[in-house]
């Protein structure tokens, strides 16, 4: 399925769709955010399982007329990747680990640019999260603000710093 | 937007990354297909429950209002329930015709209230009465006071406290607790009424007959249980043991006789004599109490309740602010290491 082809638009007023109808539709671009913000596709893959998981418990909380499913998803997201990242620094730092390592194979996307790639995990896991739900997912300003818990004037800065430092990147690269 | 820029998002898109078939299977399998949705949520109830909640709170105090006003007008004259009666004089000479009646027997405004003391005189009562009397002077305030105490005597009854205050700055007022026999109260009310100009009254009448009534069955039952227990241990054939079980609960029940032989005292006793609290004082020391209609005092019993329920919503902000305060320096705090966490 493709991020575009995606009905991003909040269901009429008053109609509420069914958990499954959202979970398939959403299931792609809950991954893709998981993807980008945690680096790690393996880890991904659990926390979109797990966010769904929790989407389920809490289905009968959404509210269609104040947003869209894909931002209530991907707020939940957000806050099952925070989890693993707590969980992940108190693991590095039982094992020792300060730096964050990750893997010089992680693929970001499938058939993605070598230079954008390593300009991609360059980034910090907030820089791609971003791109994420504003490229990726194609959320406007106002519902990536909210899954993001900041203002919009912030998350514009955060895109347009994000892709000035990927265009930067993929241009030291290419050098 | 820079050229370069739309060229690394169309990138982005293009190769954007799939969800792998098995974690699509493994989501699937655990959505259901429909789920409805019951009850509003959490933002709009606490929309709703929040003028509901105030809405009751005005309710509960106008009921409160009209209950208690009407509380004023109330006398088991009958003394049927054997509930508490409160009178005071403008009420008696509006409300009851037997306070009518006992007006234009008596022929006197001043014992509008004792009149309305009509509970049968087969019934054990209590009465507690108090009475607020103004005088001229300070010579008065203090002729008042030793008629006071005289009038009770003569009726059989006492002077239990006497307070006498009379600054130098002028005005004075006494305090003096009278006990009279109860048959003699409505005279004694009657008789200090006279003593000067009435600035209010109040009587209460408690039936204590129920009361009296139960006292008087437990003890008959217990002296019933006595019998039966003496005759049980006077019987020979009672083995040791159960003889002394028997005397154990014969001496606990001599023990409950006795108690609610003395309970039952104090219930005659309370009936037998009526209180009276008289308040005397000179002008400057007595204010007369504004009489208000049923209307100003619903709206001073609403008022005061809502002045109670403000007081508590008060005290639970105060309580709950320090924790409040806690946890929104906890959120902050963890909104900051969340921060670090991506910006590392």
């Amino acid at each position: 399925m493709n991020a575009a082809s995606t009905p991003l638009d909040a269901p009429a007023l008053g109609a509420r769709p069914g958990f499954a109808e959202v979970a398939a539709e959403q299931l792609d671009a809950v991954y893709r955010y998981l993807v980008y913000l945690t680096g790690d596709r393996g880890a991904a893959e659990d926390l979109a399982a797990e966010t769904f998981e929790k989407a389920f418990r809490s289905w009968r909380r959404f509210d269609p007329r104040r947003g869209s499913p894909r931002t209530w998803l991907c707020k939940i997201a957000r806050s099952v990747a925070i989890d693993w990242f707590r969980a992940e620094t108190r693991r590095r730092k039982r094992e020792d680990r300060y730096a964050r390592d990750l893997s010089a194979s992680e693929d970001f996307g499938d058939g993605l640019p070598g230079p954008l790639q390593e300009a991609l995990h360059a980034l910090s896991p907030a820089e791609r999260e971003v791109v994420a739900l504003r490229v990726l997912l194609e959320l406007d300003g106002p519902s990536a603000a909210r899954v993001l818990g900041i203002s919009q004037t912030a998350c514009s800065t955060r895109l347009s710093r994000a892709l000035r430092r990927l265009e930067e990147r993929m241009d030291d690269v290419r050098e | 937007m820079s050229a370069n820029e739309l060229t690394v998002e169309s990138l982005l898109r293009a190769h954007a990354p799939h969800a792998p078939e098995g974690l699509r299977a493994r989501v699937l399998e655990g959505a259901p297909v429909a789920q409805t949705r019951l009850g509003l949520p959490p933002r709009r109830l606490a929309l709703v429950a929040l003028p509901v909640a105030c809405g009751l709170g005005v309710a509960a105090a106008l009921v409160h209002g009209v209950v208690r006003s009407g509380d004023h007008a109330n006398s088991s004259a009958q003394g049927g329930a054997g509930v508490a009666a409160s009178v005071t004089t403008a009420e008696s000479l509006h409300s009851f015709d037997s306070a009518r009646a006992a007006v234009k027997q008596h022929g006197s405004a001043s014992s509008a209230a004792a009149g309305a003391l009509a509970i049968a005189s087969s019934r054990l009562a209590h009465t507690d009465a108090s009475l607020q009397i103004r005088v001229g002077d300070t010579d008065a305030l203090s002729a008042a006071t030793t008629r006071a105490t005289r009038i009770a005597t003569s009726l059989g009854g006492y002077a239990k406290s006497v307070q006498y205050s009379s600054p130098q700055t002028g005005g004075g007022a006494a305090t003096i607790d009278l006990r009279v026999p109860a048959q003699n109260v409505k005279v004694a009310i009657a008789r200090l009424s006279g003593l000067g100009t009435i600035v209010s009254q109040q009587l209460s009448v408690a039936d204590l007959q129920d009361r009296f009534k139960t006292q008087s069955a437990q003890i008959a039952q217990l002296h019933r249980r006595v019998a039966a227990l003496l005759k049980a241990i006077a019987d020979s054939s009672l083995p040791e043991a159960q003889r002394v079980l028997l005397r154990i609960q014969l001496a606990e029940a001599k023990r409950a006789v006795a108690q609610r032989t003395n309970a039952r005292q104090g219930t005659l006793a309370a009936g037998a004599t009526a209180r009276i609290e008289l308040v005397i004082g000179t002008e400057k020391a007595i204010v007369p109490v504004s009489h208000r209609g049923r209307l100003d005092r619903m709206l001073h019993s609403a008022v005061g309740f809502l002045a109670l329920e403000a007081m508590i919503a008060l005290y639970v902000l105060i309580v709950v602010s320090p924790l409040a305060l806690a946890a929104a320096l906890v959120w902050l705090w963890r909104r900051r290491s969340v921060d670090r966490l991506l910006a590392a």
